[in-house]
């Protein structure tokens, strides 16, 4: 039996990463970098979030990016004449389903999906059903149904779901998706697939196995395969040797992150699967060059921060890395699928301000 | 205070034990005795090893000492920010502060931008001594401390050195000596950038990203050096993973002496090492062994993004 309480204990320590994600993520908003009114009802004792400066100004730049992106994608789609549909695995307690639905892109998903581990979607699916807010975005109360003894949630169009994906997809996550009647997820819509800190904490090889399952399910269709990946990467040097240990006194393991030494070996993530593009960008560049000028001004009025260099050498190992898959079939695609990504918004340079 | 009370308190925080609330009052009284009297710029010879960050890195600082030798057989420079991030800011500034009252000629305290008032609430050592003092009362005292503190020090009348760097309002050392110091770190002004301000690659004075201070390019840093007959300007304020970092043709030199900052760095620190002819020998070391460095029980992990 000892294996496997060690392997819970180890499973546990990653759940309480997204515990720690929330929680930045609400003291960032608490602060002023992020509007989000759903992440408190996510947070058990919200008023204890405040985090470093550091965090908070990460945590806004990571939100941002993505938010561009996912943004990117809707836009995309809508010019495609297409909902799109979003599959967000190792959610946690993301809010990005009910921002959307509640921001300028309201209406414009066929699906949103999110997959965690059982442990997580039943707290999820819980917090869900105690919320009016959350709940009234989802439907009217009668199509809100929680399934599987409270470990699955589904709506019309947002569903969680518990699996976990470092188990081969073809026997957990694809009966999954094919729950019930009809399938949850069509081959011929704009589908964007988000990782948030989720594969690094998995095998090299159980990350390129679901992966390659979205690949095929998506080859009999025709829609545009997305991908978003953030984490950590190139912890080979000595900033990444103490995050390795630092992680390990918490029992977190980072396998996921040993085939990326540096951000030019990032777009193989989604390259080794056939993606018709692929980019990364850092942190660090995406701070100093994809934030606008008066967002950044805005940012540096809230805390005082006192040290640039670690600011940057922290945001230096965390990227973004997205990609498009078309299929052969495409050709009559009317969007721009390939230019799809984040757009500069200032000149690089060497500080915040001086470039404006 | 009496010698005998001091070299107590010397051994008892060498071991990272605090002192009591009631000694750390008369600690704070006599450091203030001893910092009024000194110059806004101090006036110190060689030879003196200038140390830069320590940010409350206890078992980080009895390495260095360990590396520089042990106070008052090598004398002593420190840049300033002694306090916030680190675990034991409370220890690390009480003990350098003991030191500075046991031998005032052979240490040397300057203020970084940490030793405000502010600052300290956001970092940490606020926190902390709520925490091991259960008041606000140590934090008061060490703060009034802080606005004794000399902005800067000059070596020799040789090697000028400050925390952060320089302000586009003081072309001479003299002006920095007209300066009333005795106050909260201001938000703005001479004070305020010689606290907060980075060399950087640009020509001239840049707006710096930390909202306080200026960047400076090698032409202010040389004209500066030059004008006050300089070789070296020395400061502190900025991690550098090799532990120094020199630019603009040797006229300015960064000292970082907080190995693996934060405990999720990774870089090494230095010292550096003027002897009696202002010869520069870069000591670099490590973090502390980890056996070495105890870790609080209720320790807040580092810092990630997960």
């Amino acid at each position: 039996m000892l294996p496997q309480s060690n392997a819970r204990d180890a499973d546990s320590a990653i759940r309480q990463t997204d515990t720690d994600a929330a929680g930045a993520r609400l003291s960032s908003v608490q602060k002023g970098y992020l509007p989000d009114s759903f992440v408190k009802a996510f947070v058990p004792r919200a008023h204890l979030q405040a985090r470093p400066p550091l965090i908070n100004v990460g945590t806004y730049v990571r939100s941002e990016g993505i938010d561009e992106l996912v943004g990117g994608w809707l836009d995309l789609a809508e010019q495609e004449g297409k909902k799109a549909q979003i599959v967000s695995m190792g959610a946690g307690s993301d809010t990005r389903f009910w921002r959307i639905e509640t921001g300028p892109r309201k209406g414009r998903l066929a699906a949103y999906i999110e997959v965690d581990f059982a442990e997580v979607t039943t707290k999820k699916a819980m917090a869900i059903k105690k919320s009016k807010d959350l709940c009234g975005i989802l439907g009217q109360s009668e199509d809100i149904k929680l399934e599987s003894g409270g470990i699955a949630l589904h709506s019309p169009i947002y569903h969680l779901i518990p699996a976990d994906l470092r188990l081969p997809p073809a026997a957990t996550l694809g009966p999954a998706l094919a729950a019930s009647d009809s399938s949850l997820l069509s081959p011929n819509l704009p589908t964007l697939l988000l990782w948030e800190c989720v594969l690094v904490y998995m095998s090299p090889e159980a990350s390129f196995s679901l992966i390659q399952w979205f690949v095929e399910y998506f080859s009999h269709g025709t829609g545009p395969l997305g991908g978003i990946v953030y984490e950590m990467f190139g912890l080979s040097d000595s900033f990444g040797r103490v995050m390795h240990e630092n992680l390990k006194a918490r029992g977190v393991s980072l396998p996921g992150a040993v085939p990326y030494p540096d951000v030019a070996s990032l777009p193989n993530r989604f390259l080794q699967h056939g993606f018709t593009m692929a980019h990364a960008l850092t942190l660090r560049d995406i701070r100093r060059t994809y934030i606008s000028s008066s967002e950044a001004e805005r940012i540096s009025t809230l805390e005082m921060l006192d040290e640039i260099e670690e600011l940057e050498l922290v945001l230096g190992h965390y990227a973004i890395t997205w990609g498009v898959r078309l299929v052969e079939s495409s050709n009559s695609l009317k969007a721009p699928w390939t230019e799809w990504g984040l757009k500069q918004k200032r000149n690089p340079g060497n500080s915040l301000r001086e470039d404006e | 205070m009496p010698s005998d009370l001091n070299n107590r308190q010397i051994e008892q925080l060498a071991r990272c034990e605090p002192i009591s609330e009631e000694q750390v009052k008369i600690l704070c009284l006599k450091a203030r005795e001893i910092l009024v009297e000194e110059g806004n710029v101090q006036v110190i010879d060689s030879p003196v090893t200038i140390c830069g960050d320590i940010h409350g890195q206890f078992f980080d600082l009895m390495e260095l000492f360990r590396v520089g030798g042990s106070c008052p057989q090598t004398n002593y420079l420190f840049m300033g920010d002694f306090v916030d991030r680190g675990f034991y800011s409370v220890e690390t500034l009480l003990l350098l502060l003991a030191l500075k009252v046991r031998y005032p000629e052979r240490i040397t305290l300057i203020r970084g931008n940490h030793e405000s008032r502010q600052i300290t609430q956001v970092y940490g050592f606020y926190d902390e001594c709520q925490r091991k003092y259960g008041s606000s009362n140590v934090w008061r005292w060490c703060c009034e401390v802080f606005d004794y503190l000399a902005l800067g020090a000059i070596v020799d009348g040789r090697v000028f050195c400050v925390h952060g760097g320089l302000s586009p309002n003081l072309s001479s050392i003299d002006q920095i000596r007209a300066i009333d110091r005795k106050q909260e770190v201001p938000h703005d002004g001479p004070m305020c950038d010689l606290l907060w301000s980075d060399p950087d690659d640009i020509q001239g004075w840049g707006l710096s990203p930390r909202g306080a201070g200026f960047l400076f390019g090698a032409d202010p840093a040389q004209k500066f050096a030059h004008h006050n007959s300089i070789d070296l300007i020395a400061r502190a304020h900025q991690l550098a993973m090799e532990g120094y970092k020199l630019m603009f043709d040797r006229t300015i030199v960064t000292v970082w002496s907080a190995p693996n900052y934060c405990y999720r760095c990774g870089n090494v620190a230095s010292i550096l090492e003027l002897d009696e002819h202002l010869a520069q020998e870069y000591k670099v070391f490590q973090a502390a062994p980890s056996d070495v460095r105890s870790i609080p029980t209720k320790r807040p992990p580092a810092d990630y993004f997960l």
